[in-house]
């Protein structure tokens, strides 16, 4: 229950914003706000202590029952990771977005985004049902979306917030066609049942399609290889929202959600493979790329993909413990994952942070104008310093440790024998050695670039001083933190991931060695050999780096996922462009030309194709010659329409044709419909030469259209004649029924009418004729207002455009 | 037998004709408009909650027992489709009165929007297939003098197609009634499944069907919609929006009600080739949409993609399926109205139509710039708005059925209208400002309550969803099972 209720608080939060914001100064709205994360937080720690000692809570609203859909929350150990990072680090991004962002700015806007993404981030991690969980998981795009063009008057700003909303969103999709498969499968929508029947669903024929639509989701939300493209283009967002968003919490929601489902679909094969190899691309595509960026926000970027990468690769390894025998060699890298991504929130949240007062008070975050802060700004120097020594890897601090166990976790892949792994065994470990000395050598970057090195006074137009105190207290609680966790690991083991992993790995909660102790120091080994290599290799890459920094200029290497991106909206807007107007072309004739053909291969083409039916003339009547003379006249006379010259004629022998039905009626003994037919066709043609009158002379259209045009036409007009006559032809002789209409011959008796006709349209059918006559009423309408509703010829409205 | 059946339409029908009397009565008219809305929607309402009582209702005018006379027959499906007209159309009313100008008003605007009204409800109930051809005449022609009132130079040259090819499409409707009389000698629709299901649909019955087919596409702009988006730029804002909320949905409904009770017998035949039309409509609006950088068309290719998502719920067939496509087309009366309104109110604001000429409106008109968004949002069938529950059941129906292509497409056009309305919104509403003091317009109340209104509806029915289940799921097991609609109207005991 507090879970449900903790969830819809910051979006209560956030709607009541607006209300108080006009009253309040725009000073106090922050630390009115700073309120939500931190009751929740505190909220949340209390359940620590439960969910180690191995509860779980759940609670249900129903949301619409009938469909199977109910609003069930749900704290296990992951989600409690997951909730813990999104409310603490909620706290501190938001008590230093309290001194980051000026007073001018639209605060409320923003605080509205902030809370709105915290109550979605929650329900992502919360939410047992996965129908909810996907509108949480879409909400979440939408307020990154937002705050990411929280200064929508910027170009980059907006192209940032396209590119994010429609790469996540479209992963979203995909995921959501994935959950329906799951759903289709298991028969219910809870994530629980779907791992109670994990071994059961995994012969179903949509298992496979299931999974990778659902790994599409998660990858681009995790920004993994190839999707990673708008996370660096994310970064025009306001560094508290860099820091929270895409660094700390929603990027590792597609890590969430792999951790989850890891249970169902860890025992497949290509889920490792993808979601390691991915992974692993990952990782090496981001460091390599972090290096040669030159503007801060940028490197973090990149190396918060890479990072990702990293932590996905070991959930891939992870999963492989569902199949073996020996599966805590496997659990292992899943706790390394989960260490590392408490880890990583600590010291990027750090990071960005350090950057994110570097450039408050310098204007600036291009490495290339800073340098020499060490003195000017130490405080800051410090915490980038514990944040990037520890993302480099180093003791004493908590990125160290995970570090380990991930090199760890790639060398045991060598060995392992599982799915045939082979050769391909060598390449992780390689990759991430790789990796590592890339992300050292950008971590180098950012701590000796910007601190150490020449100020450059004439290249920075401010007075450098050290952030003020408030501005501080975040990224220090971080840096403490990073120092921390690094002495006090088993704190974070035995209270946060030991339920996590239970989570992950149901079946094995009692397993020894599930939750390994977390030592700094376990002698020399393979890992620690690898790590102090990297340090040595990476150091002399950084010193170097100038000499090889050409690289980047090499194709392999400059290529970029986001020239595809961008050159592929350019042309499918092309592309749609020329093709739409290639057949929209606004001509009436074109537009007939489509429904004719349509109707030709449809209707043409079904008669052709369908056998068994076949004219009958067997039961018609023998045709009189007065009939066929009359039906040679008014085929005469409507093949000459076609050819008249002047509108008196067309329409004179459209009269032809019209009495010469009348005539037709009177031989099939319905004098009535004659008479009638008669009356009409005298008024309409009295009409049309009333009407002429009036109109201009009828000027034969002085370029006469091309041959090919007219061939066209006859040949359209010929063939759809010849279609229509012959599927009425074909209806004359295949009467399946004897019709209703036998029915009305007893209208004396029934309506009192000697008169057939008469009887259906005055009484049987009265209601069509009712609404005929409304029919005539509108048009008549319609023409006088069209007469008298004439825009004046100066009236130069839009629609004229 | 209930006469309360035929009130959906006769009341907009009566308050046309009384209004025409009342032409410059003004304020008269505009409140017996609304009381008249009201009075309709209560009924719908009143029957709708009747059918879950005592199952599907019929009328049989004059008496005469079906097959033989003419009946309105209204289960849950058709009347679904008639409160939410009724309830759309009512705001799109509000919206007229602030904005479709004293002139028009003069010149039987009101009428006319009522007796297009009549066209569509009478349409959502006949159970008669002659019937409903009259009831697509009534609503033609008003649809006719709609798009041309005001008679500016694109409304003229726009409704000449439009008239053309509906024209055409009442031909080939009479064809095809002809035809099919022909054949199984019967109009009542009930019977005609009765009599169909009798012979078997055999070739001769199934290429009747696909004469049918192009005669409801052609309204409801399934493949055959070159007619749509150009016509459905050209009139005023709220006329626009009462074409692109209902009159496709029209034909939508024919479409749905045919192929489920009269012609469900060959569905490798027919509903194949539905669903192939419904393939290359959402391709052709997905490349439409972005094509353009004029809103209006846009939006109007906007109302291709959904024609196509709707119809793969047909092509697809199945209950869950027939679920989603009733939620979804709910959902789309009310958010093409709302779109439409949108667009108009931009074009109004800005005196210009193309996404380039606007900037930073967001500024200037915040609420607006908001509603839009969430209108996007919803169009894409993001939760937790009304799009959502359709796409999920429509998706659900296709994978149960296999239909992996149709899934695909379906998921995918989504991307583009998402991508297609990004770029209004970002274009337009984001940016810097240019509007400067002096050109400020001031957007009036009467036109952004209706679009507020719109955005809470799309908000509450994705929410609300649990409400409308029952009605829903009877509307789709009605759809499924021909016998139910058969045996009420059919059975004279009723």
């Amino acid at each position: 229950m507090t879970i449900t209720v903790g969830i819809f608080i910051p979006f209560l939060a956030a709607a009541l914003i607006p209300l108080v914001y006009k009253r309040l100064s725009n000073k106090y709205i922050g630390w009115l706000v700073l309120i939500v994360p931190l009751v929740l937080f505190i909220g949340l720690i209390k359940y620590i202590p439960l969910v180690s000692s191995g509860k779980q809570f759940d609670h249900t609203i129903p949301w619409i029952p009938s469909l199977g859909i109910y609003f069930t929350t749900y704290l296990d150990g992951l989600s409690l990771i997951f909730g813990l990072l999104i409310t603490g680090i909620g706290t501190l991004v938001i008590l230093y977005s309290i001194y980051y962002l000026h007073e001018r700015e639209a605060l409320g806007r923003f605080y509205a985004y902030l809370l709105m993404f915290m109550g979605a981030m929650l329900g992502v991690v919360f939410s047992d049902n996965i129908l909810v969980l996907y509108v949480f998981w879409e909400l979440t795009s939408i307020s990154s979306f937002l705050l990411i063009a929280f200064w929508y008057h910027r170009k980059q700003s907006r192209y940032g917030a396209q590119k994010s909303i429609l790469i996540t969103v479209s992963g979203g999709v995909s995921m959501l066609a994935g959950f329906i498969m799951l759903s289709v499968m298991a028969n219910s929508f809870s994530v629980r049942d779907l791992l109670a029947l994990s071994g059961e669903l995994s012969d179903h024929s949509l298992f496979i399609p299931a999974m990778i639509l659902l790994l599409l989701g998660a990858l681009t939300k995790s920004a993994q290889f190839p999707f990673h493209i708008w996370l660096p283009d994310a970064m025009e967002a306001p560094t508290p929202v860099s820091a929270y968003l895409h660094s700390a919490t929603m990027v590792k929601a597609g890590i969430y959600l792999i951790a989850r489902f890891t249970p169902v679909f860890g025992g497949e094969e290509l889920w490792l493979y993808i979601i390691s190899g991915v992974g692993l691309l990952t990782l090496l595509w981001g460091s390599f790329n972090a290096v040669k960026q030159t503007d801060l926000k940028a490197l973090l970027a990149y190396s918060t993909v890479s990072q990702l990468g990293l932590i996905m690769s070991l959930i891939g390894v992870g999963s492989a413990a569902l199949k073996d025998l020996e599966p805590i060699i496997y659990t292992q890298a899943t706790f390394a994952a989960m260490f590392h991504l408490i880890n990583h929130s600590t010291f990027k949240g750090a990071l960005f942070m350090v950057v994110g007062i570097v450039d408050h008070n310098l204007g600036t975050r291009d490495i290339r104008r800073l340098g020499g802060l060490i003195s000017l700004m130490p405080v800051s120097f410090t915490i980038a310093l514990i944040g990037s020594f520890s993302m480099a890897g180093l003791p004493p601090f908590n990125g160290f440790l995970s570090k380990e166990m991930f090199f760890e976790a790639m060398l045991n892949v060598r060995q392992s024998d599982l799915f045939s792994i082979g050769s391909w065994g060598v390449i992780a470990p390689l990759i991430a050695w790789v990796a590592s000395l890339f992300t050292f050598v950008y971590c180098m970057i950012i701590v000796f670039r910007t601190f150490l090195g020449k100020h450059q006074h004439d290249k920075i137009e401010r007075k450098v001083q050290e952030g003020t105190l408030g501005i501080l207290i975040a990224p220090s609680v971080l840096a403490i933190l990073v120092v921390g966790i690094f002495f006090y690991p088993n704190l974070v083991g035995k209270y946060l991931l030991q339920p996590a992993m239970i989570s992950i790995y149901p079946q094995y909660s009692g397993l020894d060695g599930l939750t390994p102790h977390i030592t700094a120091w376990h002698g020399v080994n393979n890992a620690l050999l690898m790590t102090i290599s990297v340090v040595i290799l990476g150091g002399l890459m950084y010193k170097f780096l100038r000499y090889w920094q050409g690289l980047y200029t090499i194709p392999p290497f400059r290529w970029s996922i986001d020239t595809l991106y961008n050159s592929v909206l350019v042309q499918t807007e092309n592309v749609s462009s020329r093709v739409t107007k290639t057949y929209m072309t606004g001509r009436l004739r074109d537009y007939l030309i489509y429904i004719f053909l349509f109707f030709l291969i449809t209707v043409g083409g079904g008669w052709l194709l369908a056998d068994g039916i076949e004219i009958n003339f067997a039961n018609d009547a023998p045709i009189s010659t007065y009939e066929l003379l009359i039906i040679l006249a008014m085929m005469i006379a409507g093949i000459s329409i076609i050819f008249a010259k002047s509108r008196i004629t067309a329409i004179l022998l459209n009269g032809v044709l019209g009495y010469s039905i009348a005539i037709l009626f009177v031989f099939f003994r319905a004098p009535d419909l004659a008479l009638t037919q008669t009356v009409v066709e005298s008024v309409t043609t009295a009409l049309f030469l009333l009407c002429f009158y009036f109109l201009p002379e009828w000027k034969k259209i002085t370029s006469t259209p091309p041959r090919k045009t007219k061939l066209l036409n006859a040949l359209i007009a010929i063939t759809i004649g010849t279609v229509v006559t012959i599927i009425a032809l074909i209806v004359q002789g295949n009467k399946m029924f004897e019709s209703i209409a036998f029915y009305f011959e007893d209208a004396y008796r029934l309506a009192g009418g000697r008169n057939i006709v008469n009887t259906i349209l005055g009484d049987f059918r009265a209601f069509d004729t009712m609404l005929e006559v409304v029919v005539l009423f509108i048009a008549g309408l319609g023409v006088y207002t069209l007469i008298r509703l004439k825009s004046e010829k100066g009236d130069k409205a839009v629609e004229d455009q | 037998m209930n006469n309360i059946v035929v009130a959906p339409m006769l009341i907009p029908l009566l308050t046309a004709i009384f209004l025409v009397f009342l032409r410059p009565y003004l304020k008269i008219q505009r409140f017996l408009s609304i009381l008249s809305i009201i009075a309709t929607a209560g009924a719908s309402f009143y029957i709708l909650d009747l059918i879950k009582k005592e199952g599907i209702l019929r009328l049989d005018f004059g008496g005469w027992l079906p097959p033989y006379g003419i009946v309105f027959v209204a289960d849950s499906f058709s009347m679904l489709l008639v409160l939410t007209t009724v309830l759309v159309a009512g705001i799109l009313l509000f919206y007229a009165f602030s904005s479709i100008g004293q002139e028009k008003e003069k010149m039987f605007f009101y009428p006319f929007f009522f007796f297009l009204l009549t066209g569509v409800n009478g349409s959502f109930l006949t159970g008669d297939l002659f019937n409903l051809f009259v009831c697509f005449e009534v609503m033609l022609l008003s649809s006719y003098v709609l798009i041309t009132l005001g008679g500016n130079k694109i409304q003229l040259v726009e409704s000449i197609k439009y008239v053309a090819i509906n024209l055409l499409s009442s031909w080939f409707f009479l064809l095809a009634l002809a035809y099919l009389y022909g054949t199984v000698g019967t109009l009542n629709m009930a019977h005609l499944s009765l009599r169909v299901a009798e012979v078997g649909q055999g070739p001769l019955l199934t290429i009747i069907s696909i004469l049918f087919l192009i005669v409801f596409s052609l309204k409801a702009g399934l493949l055959l919609y070159f007619w749509l988006p150009g016509s459905y730029s050209a009139p005023p804002t709220a006329i626009a929006a009462l074409f692109g909320a209902l009159l496709t949905k029209v034909g939508i409904y024919a479409l749905f009600r045919i192929f489920t009770l009269i012609f469900y017998h060959e569905p490798e035949i027919t509903h194949t080739l539905i669903g192939v039309m419904a393939i290359l409509t959402m391709i052709g609006g997905s490349l439409g949409a972005i094509a353009y950088n004029d809103i209006r068309q846009i939006v109007s290719y906007n109302v291709v993609i959904a024609v196509g998502f709707i119809l793969t719920a047909l092509a697809i067939s199945g209950e869950v399926a027939m679920e989603g496509a009733i939620y979804y087309l709910i959902h789309d009366i009310l958010i093409k109205a709302l779109l439409f309104l949108l667009a108009g109110t931009m074009i109004f604001l800005t005196g210009k139509a193309k996404i380039e000429e606007m900037s930073g409106l967001i500024r200037n008109y915040p609420l607006l710039g908001w509603l839009f968004f969430v209108t996007l949002l919803s169009l894409t069938g993001i939760p937790p708005f009304s799009g959502f529950i359709g796409k999920v059941l429509i998706g659900q129906g296709a994978i149960e059925s296999g239909s992996f292509l149709l899934l695909a497409v379906a998921f995918i056009s989504s991307i583009f209208v998402l991508y297609s309305l990004l770029r209004i919104f970002m274009n337009c509403f984001w940016g810097e400002t240019i509007i400067s003091e002096d050109n400020h317009v001031q957007l009036k109340k009467g036109m952004l309550l209706p679009c507020a209104a719109f955005g809470i509806a799309t908000l509450v029915l994705g929410l609300g969803v649990e409400a409308l289940e029952t009605y829903v799921s009877d509307a789709a097991y009605t759809l499924m099972n021909p016998e139910v609609y058969i045996e009420a109207v059919l059975d004279s005991q009723k």
